[in-house]
């Protein structure tokens, strides 16, 4: 990366929903809104933790995960999640996406701690979108998680009556 | 008798609320510390703290009859006020305080009784000829029987299962010449998941609102109400918004409902606070679901609207006291919203998020009310319920509640977990909403999006993480700079961040 530094000019910011947003660097502590532009100032108290201040209005600031260059970020109660590339990684990106194609796999995680209730799904199991695979019981309450395609299992790794955490992988679907 | 100290077997904000209104009225009050919250707020209020919280067991000691009983003598407490949830509808434990010579601050134990089985409540309301969705009186044995039955309610009906619960068994019907074949799947259903195949009818309101009474009624037999609560913003039955009064309501609808919903408490010999809830269908007809026989999460919007303080009431009919008020001096004035800020994560499907509130602030407008048991340092932990706040608003009318509901939404900072905040922002933008017209189904239904951000938050949130990326790979040495000039950058925020490799 040291080498690349003095040339990169810009960076970007996709979302997980495929949404780009460019920086120009060196990043500016402002964004543009029209003509104008507005000041985002990184801020931190006693009373507020840490914050962002823009146009006089404090929205509060987690950063929940980072791994090389993912993040996310808790936003005024909002989660959002980035992957930061540089035009060479943006690029490369994009050849390794069209040789890909479109993912054909989905991971179905667990969306919070809790305990294994029921497992509804086994490897082979056809889905349909929305359909319950897996129930999680948390906080007394049980959640049916759905699976989020149509497809048919390929791998189930929730075992009832065991305990897992956020994000443990609970099973994969193989996209139809 | 008059009451001189209350045990309080419940924790969290409406144990502060209860102690609020005992300390106004000069009566001692006693909180139990547990091992599951030793520091919680709720303890602070109250004049003597009983400590239990070196012992732990499976079940919370709020629910444990003898064990609060004992208590409750030990400190010499001559009344317990149960809250909400918990031991509040316990017709036993009702019963066990009485025996005791404690004042139960509640109504009697054969009221909770005969509402908390709804085979004995619905008889009771046939019988005062109160309108319910009933279909058939018993079971079902046949489909010919189900069809004439169906014809007579008239479609769509729903068939459920005797045994049942939890959806299973359950089938709606739109027409008669599915009925024969729903009919046998349901029965089918029944026996399999309940070893029972007996199932009844009932006629299926379709996308109703659930509106319930607020009951007020003295040891005398007077009964009034305190009008009406609108509670159609819910999720899995889960209430998250409630307001009063209802915009579906007129005066000639709330008089009648009113008028039912005293019927049905009196014919139990109802005193004490009680909610009656009703459905009403797109055509203004209503019917009876159940009775609540405890003070409810959502009563402050009906203290908003009527001025009158719910629990000085309860506990003023617990002392014998009769009601100051008639029906005719209830004054309903202005509007009352309620949001619910639970720790929930609304982009994962309302899943609980429980963890360490890290900074609370809340607005101290004066139209806002806040009912909290939550400080900066509690936690919310999985053993109970996760709510943190009641936000509560007022406005001189629906649009005035609504906007400064609005206000007030962005004036609550929660740091810690996620939070429902992000879903009543959403809801008071929300056209539908806005009109009043919804259904128990808008959650479900007219939903596309279940949270609000500016068109800006997400580019700014794109803003930090690129931040974050430059500091980490592309300019070693703008964190310590930073970090020497100014107060910018957070020391927290590097500790956060180092953490995660």
């Amino acid at each position: 990366m040291s080498n690349d530094k003095l040339h990169i000019k810009k960076l970007y910011a996709l979302s997980s929903e495929n949404r780009k947003f460019s920086f120009s660097l060196p990043l500016k502590h402002s964004i543009k809104i029209g003509k104008r532009n507005y000041e985002v100032k990184l801020k931190q108290d006693e009373k507020y933790g840490t914050y962002i201040l823009w146009k006089n209005r404090r929205f509060p600031i987690e950063i929940i995960r980072s791994r090389q260059n993912k993040y996310e970020i808790l936003f005024n109660d909002i989660s959002y999640s980035f992957t930061v590339e540089t035009p060479f990684s943006l690029q490369r990106m994009k050849v390794l996406n069209a040789q890909k194609g479109k993912a054909d796999k989905e991971s179905v995680k667990a969306p919070m701690p809790g305990k294994i209730i029921d497992v509804l799904v086994r490897e082979g199991s056809q889905v349909l979108r929305g359909e319950p695979v897996v129930i999680l019981e948390a906080m007394k309450m049980q959640n049916e998680i759905q699976s989020p395609v149509n497809g048919h299992i390929v791998k189930v790794s929730a075992k009832p009556n065991t305990n897992v955490m956020k994000d443990d992988l609970l099973v994969e679907i193989k996209v139809d | 008798m008059k009451i001189k100290r209350i045990l309080i077997a419940n924790r969290g904000e409406i144990a502060i609320r209860i102690m609020k209104t005992a300390r106004m009225m000069k009566i001692e009050t006693v909180a139990v510390k547990t091992a599951v919250e030793p520091n919680a707020m709720y303890l602070s209020f109250a004049d003597v703290v009983y400590d239990i919280s070196d012992k732990t067991s499976d079940i919370p000691v709020f629910l444990d009859i003898d064990k609060i009983i004992e208590i409750a003598q030990k400190t010499k407490a001559d009344a317990i006020h149960p809250g909400y949830g918990f031991l509040a509808e316990n017709a036993y434990f009702a019963d066990k305080c009485i025996d005791n010579k404690i004042a139960f601050i509640g109504p009697s134990p054969d009221a909770i009784y005969k509402m908390g089985n709804k085979t004995i409540a619905r008889r009771i309301a046939m019988a005062q000829k109160i309108p319910m969705a009933m279909g058939s009186e018993g079971n079902i044995t046949n489909e010919d029987e189900a069809i004439k039955i169906a014809e007579k309610i008239g479609y769509p009906v729903i068939i459920k299962a005797a045994s049942g619960g939890g959806g299973r068994g359950m089938r709606i019907v739109r027409k008669s010449e599915d009925m024969e074949k729903m009919f046998l799947i349901a029965s089918k259903e029944a026996e399999k998941a309940f070893n029972d195949p007996s199932v009844f009818i009932e006629k299926y309101i379709e996308n109703p609102k659930h509106i319930e009474f607020q009951i007020l009624g003295d040891k005398k037999g007077n009964v009034i109400h305190l009008g009406e609560r609108e509670c159609s913003i819910q999720r899995k039955h889960q209430k998250l918004l409630e307001e009063a009064p209802s915009c579906a309501l007129d005066e000639k609808l709330r008089k009648e409902m009113g008028k039912m919903a005293v019927q049905i408490a009196k014919a139990v010999n109802y005193f004490s606070a009680g909610t009656v809830e009703f459905l009403l269908d797109s055509e203004k007809k209503f019917y009876f679901m159940e009775m609540n026989t405890r003070i409810q999460v959502e009563h402050p919007v009906t203290e908003l609207i009527t001025g009158i303080d719910l629990i000085e009431q309860q506990i003023r009919i617990a002392n014998g006291e009769e009601l100051k008020f008639t029906q005719k001096d209830i004054k309903l004035n202005g509007w009352a919203i309620e949001c619910r800020i639970n720790a929930e994560d609304v982009q994962a499907g309302f899943a609980p998020d429980p963890g360490k509130i890290e900074k609370l602030s809340m607005p101290d407008d004066p139209y806002v009310r806040i009912d909290t048991g939550i400080q900066a340092g509690s936690a919310i932990v999985s053993s109970y319920d996760s709510m943190i706040a009641k936000l509560i608003v007022k406005g001189k009318d629906r649009k005035d509640a609504l906007n400064n509901c609005k206000k007030a939404l962005d004036k609550v900072w929660i740091k810690g977990t996620k939070t429902t905040l992000p879903f009543f922002r959403m809801l008071v933008r929300h056209p539908k909403f806005q009109s009043g017209n919804f259904t128990t189904a808008f959650i479900e239904k007219d939903l596309d999006k279940y949270y609000f951000n500016s068109e800006y938050e997400e580019m700014l949130a794109a803003w930090l993480a690129t931040k974050l990326f430059v500091e980490e790979n592309l300019n070693d040495d703008s964190i310590n700079i930073d970090f020497r000039q100014s107060k910018e950058i957070s020391p927290w925020l590097l500790n956060k961040r180092i953490s995660q490799f």
